[in-house]
C-alpha cells in the first residue's frame, strides 16, 4: 500500500492551497471525487471577492485552473474521480476510482470535503423542477443545460443572489428570491446586481408549497411573521417552472467522524463542524481540517485555512520551523474575518476555544466629490465586507482600502485618470464611470456582463438600481476586457446620471414609468401629446405618482419625460407637493388602544 | 394669449370652467378662463367629488337634480369618462332630532320628484351588512346620488373649452380689474391685458379678494378640510355614506381606494393647507368602530382643501348692483362640485339672457343676507 506524508481529501480551494504548500516539503496526495480539481470554484463564473493575493476579482473556475497549474508542476500525486469512502484505523484512506477501490497510507490527513447544501420542507418539493442551487449551478455552468424558463429562487445568501445573477445573464426569466428573514443574507453588492435586473427580492417570504402534476408549474409564496410561521391571508402564486434552495450549507462531517475527531454542533459555523485549534488541527492529532468543512465561509478563507494546516503539518514532519509564515497566516484570517459579516464566524471559533483578535478598521474621512467635467469612477459599496480588488487594481492610488481588507473603499476623486480598470474587476460590479459638465447630457460607464454586446449608437433603455426604466439612451462605445467585465459607454440626460445603473435592450412591451399604477411610458407621452405639460395635470389623469410610493420611485422619471417632450429643463417644471403619510399606515395604527 | 374677450371667467376651478364651458356650449364666442395655477390646483383638485341631491331646501334640491341631470350625460357632452357612478347617497341618522329632519327632508324632497326613501336599521343591515349599525335610528337613500372624479372634470372641460375656440389660460394671475362709470373694461393680468366687458369672479374661496379689487364685498371665507385616501381594495361601497353625527363621510373610488373626509372641530383658514395628525387618528377611531372591515386597511395619503364658506353655507350666485356685469358664483361651502354643471348653465343663461331659464337659483342671490337666512344644516 502506497504511504504518504500527507493525503489531502477534497480538491476545493481549501485542498488545493493545502497541496500546493505540502507539494513544496513532503511526498502529498491529493484526491477528490469529480473529475477535476476545483471544488466549488469550477461552477462558479462570477469573479471572487477577497484580498488579490487570494485571487480576488478572478472568475472562480479559473482560481481553479491557476492552482491546477501550480500544483501540477510540484511532486503532488492527484488523483481525481476518486471518491474517499472511508477512514479506516492504521491511518488508512480507502477510495473508489473507475469502479476500483483502493487505499493508501497517510501520516497527517487534511479533511477538506467542503460544504453541501441544506433541504427545505414544502409541499411537492419532490416534484421535478425543484433543485438545489448548486446542482442549477453545475447543469448551467459546467455542462451548458438549463433546467427552466422561468426560476423562483429560494434564500438571498451570496449563493442565491448570485444564482439569480448567473440565470438572468443567459436569458432565462428568475421571477423573484424570496427570503424569510427581514434582510437580504448576501453582500449588498450582489443583491444590488440582481436587482438592477429587475429580480425583485421579498423578504419576509417563504414558498409554502410547489404546483404541478408532473412537474413544477408554479409555486405558492407566502409572507411569515417573526417566527417565520405563514401569515394566513398573504398566499399568492407565481408562475416558475424550476425552484431552486438556497436556503444554506452544511459541512460535510462524515469522514472526520470515522478519523475520530470530536464533532461539535455549533450552527454558527454551519451545524455539526470538527472540533479543531487554530492552526486547524482536530482533537485527532494527525488529522486536520480546512475550508467549509471546518465552518462555512469563502474561498480565500478556505485557502488561508489550507495553507495552515498544510504548514503545520509540514512542521510536523519534517521539522522546519515555519512559525513566521503561520503567525502571518493567522493574522491574515483575523483581518479577514474582522467585518461585520463575519460576526456569526468569530462567535462560532470563540465557542471552540478559537479568540479572534480584534482588528481595528481604520475610519478614512470621505474625499469630497470634485464635478470637473472629467471621467472619473463613482464606487459605490459601502458595506463592510472582505474585499480589496479596486485598491489592488488602482496604479494611481485613488482608491483607498488599507490593510483591513473589510474597510470599504475610499475614492480620491482628484488622483482618479478616468482609466477604469477598477471598474472591471470589482467582483461586486459596484462601480460605474461618470463624466457630467454644463452640457445637459452626461456620460455614464456601466459593467455589463451579458451577451450579445451593444453596438456604439445603439439606443438603449437605462434602468435603475431596481431595474426600472428610467430613461431611452444611446450607446457610446463598448470597451472590451479579458476578463469579461465590459464597459458600456452611453449618453443620457444629466439628471439620470446617478440613477441609472443598467442598460438593457428596449423591450416589445412599453416600460412602466409608474409602478404603483402601472403607467406606462406610452401613456404619459400620449396625455403630453394632446396638450397637457403640466406635471399636475398628467398626475390627475394618470394617476402617476397617485399610489402608495408617492412618486418617490417615478416622479423624477416623468418629469424627464415631460422635459423631453416640451423641451423645459427639469429644473423649471414644477413637481407637486408631497403629502403624509410618506408610507403607507394601517387604520389600526392610529388606535388610542392598540398604542404601545 | 387673445386681446379682448367677451367674457372672462376668473378662476378655472369645476366652477368657472363650466361656466366657461357653458357659455361656449350657447355660441358664445371669445370666452377666456384665466387661472392662475394649474387645471384644478384650487378646491376643486382636493375635493370628494360626492353629488347628491338630498338637500334641505327645495331649490337646493332642483339645482342638484338638473345637475345629476348634466352629470348624466357629461361623457357625450364634454367628452371624457370622468368615473361618474350612481351608487347612492346613505345618509345615516342617530338621534331623534336627526330622524325629524331627514323624515322633513325627505316628504320635501319627494315633493319635488326625487326618488329618495327612509331606510330602518334593519334595512341598512340588510343592503350594506359590513357597516355597524349600532345606534343607528335610520338612513335617507337616494340610489340617483353618487360621486365623480372632480380632477378628471375640471379637466375634460378645460379640454373641451380649448377645442371649442375658447381660451384657457394656465399659470396667469388676475391682478386687477380695470372698471370706468361702474362698467367694467378689462381684465389685469400678470401675462398681460385683455379687454372684456364682462367679468365672473370663479375665483373659490379666494373670490372676495377678486371683489374687492373693485370694492365689491362677498361674504365668503376659506375654511381647511382635511381628506385622505387608502389603498385601493376590491369595491364594496356603492354609495358615499355621510355620517353627521359622526362627523365625516367616505365613498369608494372607482379606482378602489376609499376617500373620506371630516368637519374639524376648530377649522384653520383656508390658506392654511396643512395637514394633522389628530385628522388621521380620529378618521382611524370612526373607520374602525363603523366600518369595522377596514381596519387593516392601509391609509396612503393625505392632504386637505378649502371649503368657500358662505355665512349660510350655501352658493351666492349673483351679478353686482354696483359694477355692472360683474358676476360671481362662489360660497359653495363644500358642495360646489355637484352643482358646478348645473351652476356653470345657470351662470351662462344670466349672461346671454340676463335671467336664468332652466333652473331657478333666486335663492342664491345675495339680497337674502340683508333679508335674512336659513341654514343649510346638512353639511359635513
Ligand atoms: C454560488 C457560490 C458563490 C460563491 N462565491 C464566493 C466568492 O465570491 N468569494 C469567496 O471567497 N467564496 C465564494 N464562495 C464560497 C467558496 O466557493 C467556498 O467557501 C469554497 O469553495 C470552500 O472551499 P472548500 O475547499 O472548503 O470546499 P469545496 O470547494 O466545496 O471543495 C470540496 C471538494 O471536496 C470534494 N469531496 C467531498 N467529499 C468527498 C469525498 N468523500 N471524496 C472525494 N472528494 C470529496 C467535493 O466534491 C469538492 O470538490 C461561493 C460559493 C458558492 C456556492
Ligand atoms: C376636502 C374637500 C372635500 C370636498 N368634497 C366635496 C364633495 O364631495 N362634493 C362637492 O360637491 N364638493 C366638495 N367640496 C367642495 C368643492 O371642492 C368646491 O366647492 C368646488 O371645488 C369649488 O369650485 P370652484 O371652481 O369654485 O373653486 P376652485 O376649484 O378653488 O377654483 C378656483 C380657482 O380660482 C383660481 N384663482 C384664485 N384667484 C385667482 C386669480 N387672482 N387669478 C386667477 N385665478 C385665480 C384658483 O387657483 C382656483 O383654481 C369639497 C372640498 C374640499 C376641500
Amino acid at each position: 500500500m502506497k504511504e504518504y506524508d500527507a493525503v489531502v481529501i477534497g480538491g476545493g480551494p481549501a485542498g488545493m492551497a493545502a497541496a500546493d504548500v505540502l507539494g513544496d516539503h513532503v511526498k502529498t496526495l491529493i484526491l477528490d471525487e469529480n473529475d477535476m480539481l476545483g471544488g466549488q470554484l469550477v461552477k462558479q463564473t462570477h469573479k471572487f471577492f477577497g484580498d488579490h493575493v487570494h485571487y480576488a476579482s478572478t472568475r472562480g473556475f479559473e482560481i481553479a485552473n491557476k492552482f491546477i497549474d501550480k500544483i501540477e508542476k510540484k511532486p503532488v500525486d492527484i488523483l481525481t474521480s476518486s471518491t474517499v469512502i472511508g477512514i479506516y484505523p492504521q491511518n488508512t484512506v480507502a477510495y473508489v476510482r473507475n469502479g476500483h477501490e483502493d487505499q493508501v497510507k497517510y501520516k497527517k490527513l487534511i479533511i477538506a470535503t467542503g460544504a453541501m447544501e441544506r433541504q427545505l420542507p414544502f409541499i411537492n418539493s419532490d416534484l421535478p423542477g425543484v433543485y438545489g442551487a448548486g446542482a442549477v449551478q453545475t447543469l448551467m455552468n459546467q455542462y451548458g443545460i438549463f433546467p427552466g424558463k422561468r426560476f423562483l429562487i429560494i434564500g438571498s445568501g451570496n449563493i442565491g443572489l448570485i444564482l439569480a445573477y448567473q440565470l438572468a445573464q443567459t436569458g432565462v426569466e428568475v421571477r423573484a428570491i424570496v427570503e424569510a428573514l427581514d434582510k437580504i443574507g448576501g453582500y449588498e453588492v450582489h443583491a444590488n446586481k440582481a436587482k438592477r435586473l429587475g429580480i425583485p427580492i421579498l423578504l419576509k417570504h417563504t414558498i409554502v408549497k410547489a404546483i404541478g402534476d408532473e412537474s413544477v408549474q408554479g409555486a405558492i409564496i407566502a409572507e411569515v411573521d417573526d417566527k417565520f410561521n405563514v401569515i394566513a391571508g398573504t398566499e399568492k402564486e407565481i408562475v416558475v417552472d424550476t425552484i431552486c434552495i438556497s436556503v444554506g450549507l452544511m459541512p460535510i462531517t462524515e469522514l472526520t467522524e470515522q478519523a475520530k475527531c470530536k464533532i461539535a454542533y455549533i450552527p454558527e459555523l454551519g451545524g455539526y463542524v470538527p472540533v479543531r485549534d487554530e492552526r486547524m488541527r482536530t482533537t485527532n492529532p494527525d488529522v486536520f481540517v480546512a475550508g467549509d468543512l471546518s465552518s462555512i465561509e469563502e474561498a480565500t478563507t478556505a485557502m488561508i485555512e489550507g495553507k495552515l494546516a498544510a504548514m503545520q503539518i509540514v512542521e510536523d514532519v519534517k521539522k522546519i520551523d515555519l512559525e513566521k509564515e503561520i503567525s502571518n497566516e493567522i493574522k491574515t484570517l483575523a483581518i479577514f474575518r474582522s467585518g461585520p459579516k463575519s460576526l456569526k464566524i468569530r462567535s462560532g471559533l470563540e465557542k471552540m476555544g478559537i479568540v479572534t483578535p480584534r482588528i481595528e478598521m481604520p475610519k478614512f474621512s470621505p474625499l469630497p466629490n470634485s464635478e470637473n467635467g472629467k471621467l472619473h469612477a463613482v464606487i459605490e459599496c459601502t458595506e463592510e465586507i472582505p474585499c480589496n480588488s479596486c485598491e489592488s487594481a488602482c496604479k494611481f492610488d485613488a482608491i483607498k482600502v488599507g490593510e483591513n481588507i473589510n474597510t470599504p473603499p475610499v475614492f480620491d476623486p482628484l488622483k482618479c485618470t478616468g482609466c477604469a480598470v477598477c471598474v472591471t474587476v470589482c467582483p461586486g460590479l459596484a462601480i460605474f464611470m461618470e463624466k457630467s459638465d454644463e452640457s445637459p447630457n452626461a456620460t455614464l460607464g456601466i459593467p455589463y456582463e451579458f451577451l450579445p454586446l451593444p453596438k456604439s449608437n445603439e439606443k438603449m433603455w437605462g434602468m435603475d438600481r431596481d431595474g426600472n426604466y428610467v430613461c431611452d439612451l444611446t450607446v457610446k462605445r463598448v470597451v472590451k476586457n479579458p476578463n469579461k467585465t465590459y464597459i458600456v459607454y452611453v449618453d443620457l440626460p444629466k439628471e439620470f446620471v446617478d440613477v441609472v445603473r443598467h442598460v438593457t435592450y428596449p423591450r416589445k412591451e412599453n416600460p412602466f414609468v409608474c409602478r404603483c399604477e402601472e403607467i406606462t411610458v406610452d401613456q404619459i407621452e400620449k396625455v403630453i401629446d394632446s396638450g397637457i405639460t403640466d406635471f399636475e395635470e398628467i398626475k390627475r389623469i394618470t394617476r402617476v405618482t397617485m399610489g402608495p410610493c408617492g412618486g418617490k420611485n417615478c416622479k423624477m422619471i416623468i418629469l424627464g419625460i415631460i422635459s423631453k417632450k416640451t423641451g423645459i429643463p427639469i429644473s423649471k417644471l414644477s413637481h407637486g407637493t408631497s403629502r403624509p403619510p410618506v408610507k403607507v399606515v394601517e387604520f389600526s395604527a392610529f388606535l388610542r388602544g392598540d398604542k404601545k | 394669449m387673445m386681446k379682448h374677450a367677451s367674457v372672462v371667467v376668473i378662476g378655472g376651478g369645476i366652477v368657472g370652467s363650466a361656466i366657461a364651458f357653458s357659455l361656449l356650449k350657447m355660441k358664445t364666442k371669445n370666452v377666456c378662463v384665466i387661472e392662475k395655477s394649474y387645471v384644478s390646483s384650487g378646491s376643486t383638485g382636493r375635493c370628494a367629488g360626492g353629488i347628491r341631491q338630498q338637500w334641505s331646501s327645495p331649490m337646493n334640491v332642483k339645482l342638484a337634480m338638473r345637475s345629476v341631470k348634466l352629470f348624466e350625460e357629461f361623457e357625450k357632452d364634454v367628452g371624457m369618462n370622468i368615473e361618474y357612478y350612481q351608487g347612492g347617497y346613505l345618509l345615516l341618522a342617530y338621534t331623534d332630532s336627526e330622524v325629524d329632519d331627514f323624515e322633513k327632508n325627505v316628504r320635501m324632497q319627494k315633493s319635488q320628484g326625487l326618488d329618495v326613501e327612509i331606510l330602518t336599521s334593519n334595512q341598512i343591515k340588510e343592503k350594506f351588512p359590513f357597516i355597524n349599525v349600532e345606534d343607528i335610528k335610520l338612513g335617507s337613500w337616494c340610489q340617483s346620488d353618487g360621486h365623480a372624479n372632480p380632477q378628471l372634470a375640471n379637466i375634460a372641460y378645460a379640454i373641451a373649452i380649448r377645442k371649442m375656440g375658447g381660451e384657457f389660460l394656465t399659470h396667469t394671475t388676475v391682478t386687477g380689474i380695470d372698471v370706468q362709470n361702474r362698467q367694467i373694461i378689462g381684465v389685469q393680468t400678470d401675462n398681460g391685458y385683455i379687454s372684456t366687458k364682462i367679468v365672473v369672479d370663479a375665483a373659490g374661496f379666494e373670490a372676495p379678494k377678486i371683489g374687492s379689487m373693485i370694492g365689491v364685498d362677498i361674504p365668503v371665507h376659506g375654511e381647511r378640510h382635511q381628506i385622505l385616501v387608502t389603498e385601493a381594495v376590491n369595491h364594496f361601497l356603492d354609495p358615499l355614506v355621510i355620517n353627521f353625527n359622526h362627523n365625516y363621510y367616505v365613498r369608494q373610488t372607482h379606482h378602489g381606494s376609499l376617500m373620506m373626509g371630516q368637519g374639524d372641530a376648530n377649522p384653520a383658514s383656508g390658506e392654511d393647507l396643512g395637514n394633522t395628525i389628530e385628522f388621521l387618528e380620529e378618521m382611524s377611531e370612526k373607520m374602525i368602530k363603523d366600518f369595522p372591515l377596514l381596519k387593516n386597511i392601509h391609509i396612503v395619503r393625505q392632504w386637505s382643501g378649502a371649503y368657500d364658506m358662505s355665512p349660510d353655507a350655501q352658493p351666492i350666485i349673483d351679478e353686482s348692483k354696483d359694477i355692472s356685469r360683474f358676476i360671481y358664483a362662489t360660497g359653495f361651502s363644500g358642495h360646489g362640485f355637484m352643482l358646478a354643471p348645473a351652476v356653470g348653465e345657470s351662470v351662462a343663461e344670466m349672461i346671454i339672457h340676463g335671467q336664468t331659464v332652466t333652473t331657478d337659483v333666486s335663492n342664491l342671490k345675495m339680497d337674502r343676507f340683508t333679508i335674512g337666512i336659513e341654514r343649510e344644516h346638512n353639511v359635513v
